[in-house]
């Protein structure tokens, strides 16, 4: 009893009940909920039910493999394009462009304060039949591009640019952690600018490439608003059959399955993700 | 020689790089202000008639003001909350050294990384078992589960330079609690807290996973636009996008006029 | 200069304990207006906890603390009339150089013409530029901070002020002029000063008295003069620096054996009445030669090396087994050179060694 009475009068404590409670009543209690309702009988509204596991019977034995699948390779393509787009804008920003970082820092997040939605809409313009690609190149050269839109490549573009500010800052902060005198000790050591890059530089900004490619990974794999944007009806992503499942079927044991197989994957990604930063050394360096 | 000219070779590279995603980046927003100024009904490259007439419309349309309204009161009341229940999380996360905080450092940043659709469907599961009827008011509920910890973490980098020994010294030299925090905290912290709130704001204004699940029979600019982008498109979109774009991007210009003038007041008195 | 010896500030029995840690063990110490006293110990002795017990920032276990024959135990640090000086002087960094002179003012509110006549004063008083009033604390250097906390401190006109080694972070030379500067700052303001540094030579050049601090306990209090030349143990006396310490058993009134070798010294004839202890020898007052009879007390050996230090020159004796080793120091123009390997024989007058307890 004391020992517990005098950890709750930590003021570390007292100030985190706030938030701390708050995410437990509103982020804790759904998931929880969302848990409870996979193992009810399918299209039922309550948890009364005697629990089953029919839904994950069902889920493995229908062709729900497809969508996982599409999510799934997606979220790599976006991971390794994203990866070869920063590294050397991010390898820019740690090294080269001193005082102007900041300002790029700036203009590269500053696009994540506006929705999504519009953003991709602006994709949708330029990807068009007669938008602004296309009938430039009509207007141009006579050429027309006009299949672009409502693909499978415009999915993944559309990924590319949302997601892209994770994929960097993550890089910058791998990239800055490389010190320069490692990089003159290998010069030193006669290495030339590419046996350092792969020697030294790649190697130990690997913790920032690492935690840009699970964050991307997890945004990519239950991202929404892309493929019904600028995907049409191209492919279904797993987000896609969730809010289906939940809304047009009105089956929300079904959808809660799908939504715990892909949060238990997301869980994983963040659990390895969460071992590999220090967040008072990330959050807390000036 | 040789190497430093490579160097120089795959700086100017780099350089190029970098504004060419900067320009992609910017690119679509462009490409739907242009848009909103044409005057057919199709959006068509390159434009033929440049026009105003959306815009006039928009003001005057009382269903604009009505998701307008929406949406503010949403992103107001999402940045109060946030930033009064934050400011103590940030406390927590960065200042004290107590036990259980590595958990709660990590526990508070799940939902940051967690599939927004995913949480907005179990919100709206988790609203209906409780019964409580899903409107503007639950969706400032399920806003502030993914902008709270966001705003946390954006404290804490302030939170984190912040030395409490300036509170002791204040104290030693005879001011009360009250005083301390008006006189010392409050303004060491107050650069946290206003970016915390700007954040809070504009995440909400433009948060559309979320609110499309949670906000019941009320709509959201973002939801809105959704529909009409997926069906029954009207050049209202571009329009509605391009003063949102606008916007936000006042309200930032607007904050960092305010920061610097408030840093060079402090730098001379 | 030290005032009137009535006692200002009085500490009875303070203790305190966290958890089974006991950080301060009956700690009872008298200190009179307007004097320079400081706490020496090493890190960990309890000096921090004793200052922040005395400005009220913490608690004693049990223990009086008594203000002017009151007991002041029950107030808090804003309501004190002492304040202090940081050990990383906690200027407040949105705040300009006048604004930081001026905050106690202000929370007692004074009004803005009388704050700015005094912060100026005091920024005279402690030699800076009178510019320096709407300067940034961002853009001052080390001294200049150090100056401006002292004046902030002042500005509060507390009836002792209190240091936690704000000097310990700065650089060698500017630590020597500032020391100094204190000292003629406590001259010239007449306040009472209580300093807590790990560095027994800043105390000596400061203080009025030293009170040295070890594990929890006062173990002497005393002038400089009285540290330096009677250390109560041998830890008061290792304190100071390098010193040659001789286990030793008291053999007769004036003589001792060293339990080791068995070597027989003359001691001093004011020696403390002590049965076993430790003979200690500072190496300035140890004499080095090459052949005997130049000393009372002497012990052969070998040069092992010496070591340049400015206006004076170290050597390192050891004995021929290499089990233990001497230091002495000598003027550099000593008559006295050696090479590494010659034997030698080191010795020092009765009256020049210290008998000490454990």
């Amino acid at each position: 009893m004391k020992i517990v009475a005098r950890w709750i009068r930590q003021p570390g404590f007292l100030t985190a009940l706030p938030v701390g409670i708050f995410l437990l009543i509103g982020f804790a209690g759904p998931l929880v909920l969302v848990l409870l309702y996979s193992f009810m009988p399918p299209k039922t509204f309550t948890l009364g039910q005697v629990p089953t596991i029919e839904n994950y019977i069902s889920v493995v034995t229908q062709s729900y493999y497809i969508s996982f699948g599409w999510s799934l390779a997606l979220a790599v393509v976006t991971v390794f394009l994203l990866i070869l787009i920063t590294y050397p804008v991010a390898y820019g920003m740690a090294k080269i462009f001193g005082k102007w970082a900041t300002l790029i820092t700036i203009l590269i997040a500053l696009p994540l304060l506006i929705s999504e939605n519009i953003r991709l809409f602006g994709w949708v313009l330029l990807l068009l039949k007669n938008g602004i690609i296309d009938g430039s190149l009509q207007y141009l050269f006579g050429l027309s591009l006009s299949g672009m839109l409502y693909t499978v490549p415009a999915i993944v573009l559309g990924m590319v640019y949302v997601y892209l500010p994770f994929m960097l800052f993550p890089l910058v902060i791998g990239i800055s952690m490389v010190p320069e005198s490692l990089k003159e000790a290998a010069r030193d050591l006669g290495a030339s600018r590419f046996q350092i890059f792969r020697e030294v530089e790649l190697p130990l900004s690997m913790p920032g490439i690492l935690i840009g490619s699970l964050l991307v990974f997890i945004l990519t794999l239950g991202s929404l608003a892309e493929s019904k944007i600028l995907g049409g009806q191209a492919i279904v992503m797993i987000a896609d059959d969730i809010e289906s499942a939940f809304t047009f079927a009105q089956n929300w044991p079904k959808g809660s399955v799908l939504s715990v197989i892909l949060i238990t994957i997301s869980l994983i990604i963040i659990y390895f993700l969460f071992r590999k930063i220090d967040l008072d050394r990330v959050v807390g360096r000036r | 020689m040789q190497s430093s000219r490579q160097g120089k070779v795959v700086r100017a590279l780099i350089v190029v790089w970098t504004g060419a995603i900067l320009i992609f980046l910017y690119l679509p927003m462009l490409s739907v202000v242009m848009a909103s100024f044409t005057k057919q009904r199709y959006f068509q490259f390159p434009v033929k008639m440049w026009d105003t007439r959306w815009y006039e419309k928009a003001f005057e349309s009382l269903s604009v003001r009505d998701l307008f309204w929406t949406s503010f009161s949403i992103a107001t009341l999402v940045t109060v909350i946030s930033v009064v229940m934050a400011f103590f999380g940030a406390l927590a996360f960065a200042r004290y050294d107590w036990k259980g905080r590595k958990l709660y450092q990590r526990l508070i940043l799940l939902p940051i990384f967690f599939p927004q659709a995913v949480l907005g469907l179990a919100l709206l599961l988790w609203f209906s078992s409780l019964g409580v009827t899903t409107s503007w008011h639950t969706a400032v509920f399920s806003h502030l589960i993914w902008i709270l910890p966001i705003v946390t973490l954006i404290m804490s980098i302030q939170v984190y330079s912040f030395d409490p020994v300036w509170e002791e010294a204040a104290y030693d030299l005879g001011a009360s609690r009250l005083q301390v925090l008006r006189e010392i905290t409050l303004p060491i912290l107050s650069p946290g807290i206003v970016s915390g709130a700007i954040f809070a704001f504009l995440l909400s204004w433009g948060n559309f996973p979320l609110s499309l699940f949670t906000t019941g029979a009320d709509q959201t600019i973002p939801e809105w636009l959704y529909s009409k982008m997926v069906s029954g498109y009207t050049p209202m979109v571009p329009t509605l996008g391009s003063l949102t774009i606008g916007g936000a991007a006042g309200i930032v210009i607007l904050s960092f006029v305010i920061l610097n003038f408030y840093r060079k007041l402090r730098g001379r008195r | 200069m030290n005032g009137s010896p009535s006692v200002f500030l009085a500490l009875r029995e303070i203790t305190k304990q966290f958890g089974d840690f006991s950080a301060l063990d009956d700690v009872n110490l008298q200190i009179s207006e307007g004097e320079f006293f400081t706490l020496v110990g090493p890190s960990g002795s309890g000096k921090t906890t004793l200052i922040r017990i005395l400005v009220g920032m913490e608690s004693p276990t049990s223990g009086e603390i008594h203000l002017k024959g009151n007991t002041i135990n029950d107030l808090p640090a804003n309501k004190r009339p002492t304040c202090m000086v940081f050990q990383n002087l906690a200027l407040f960094p949105h705040k300009t150089v006048g604004q930081n002179v001026e905050f106690a003012m202000k929370i007692a509110g004074v009004d803005s013409q009388t704050r700015q006549k005094r912060a100026l004063e005091l920024l005279e008083l402690l030699r800076l530029p009178l510019d320096f009033y709407d300067k940034n604390i961002n853009q001052c250097s080390g001294g200049e901070r150090q100056r401006i906390a002292l004046a902030r401190a002042l500005a509060f006109d507390p009836e002792i002020l209190f240091f936690d080694e704000p000097l310990s972070a700065l650089d060698f030379r500017l630590r020597k002029t500032l020391e100094k500067e204190l000292k003629d700052i406590h001259r010239e303001t007449g306040k009472t000063f209580v300093y807590i540094t790990h560095s027994l030579e800043e105390a000596m050049v400061m203080s009025d008295r030293i009170g040295i601090l070890n594990e929890g306990k006062l173990i002497q209090i005393g002038s400089p003069d009285d540290i330096y030349n009677r250390p109560k143990n041998k830890f008061v006396a290792q304190f100071m620096g390098e010193v040659n310490t001789i286990a030793v058993d008291r053999i007769g009134q004036s003589r001792v054996r060293d339990s080791k070798t068995g070597g027989e010294f003359d001691l001093d004839s004011q020696a403390q009445e002590i049965d076993s202890g430790f003979l200690i020898i500072r190496p300035e007052v140890m004499k080095i030669g090459r052949s005997a009879q130049f000393m009372p007390n002497r012990i052969e050996g070998v040069l092992f090396n010496d070591y340049a230090l400015g206006s004076r020159i170290q050597y390192q004796v050891r004995s021929a087994d290499g089990e233990n080793h001497w230091l002495i120091e000598r003027l550099q123009d000593d008559p006295f050179s050696g090479n590494a390997g010659d034997s030698v024989v080191i010795g020092w007058r009765p009256e020049d060694s210290i008998l000490v307890d454990q």
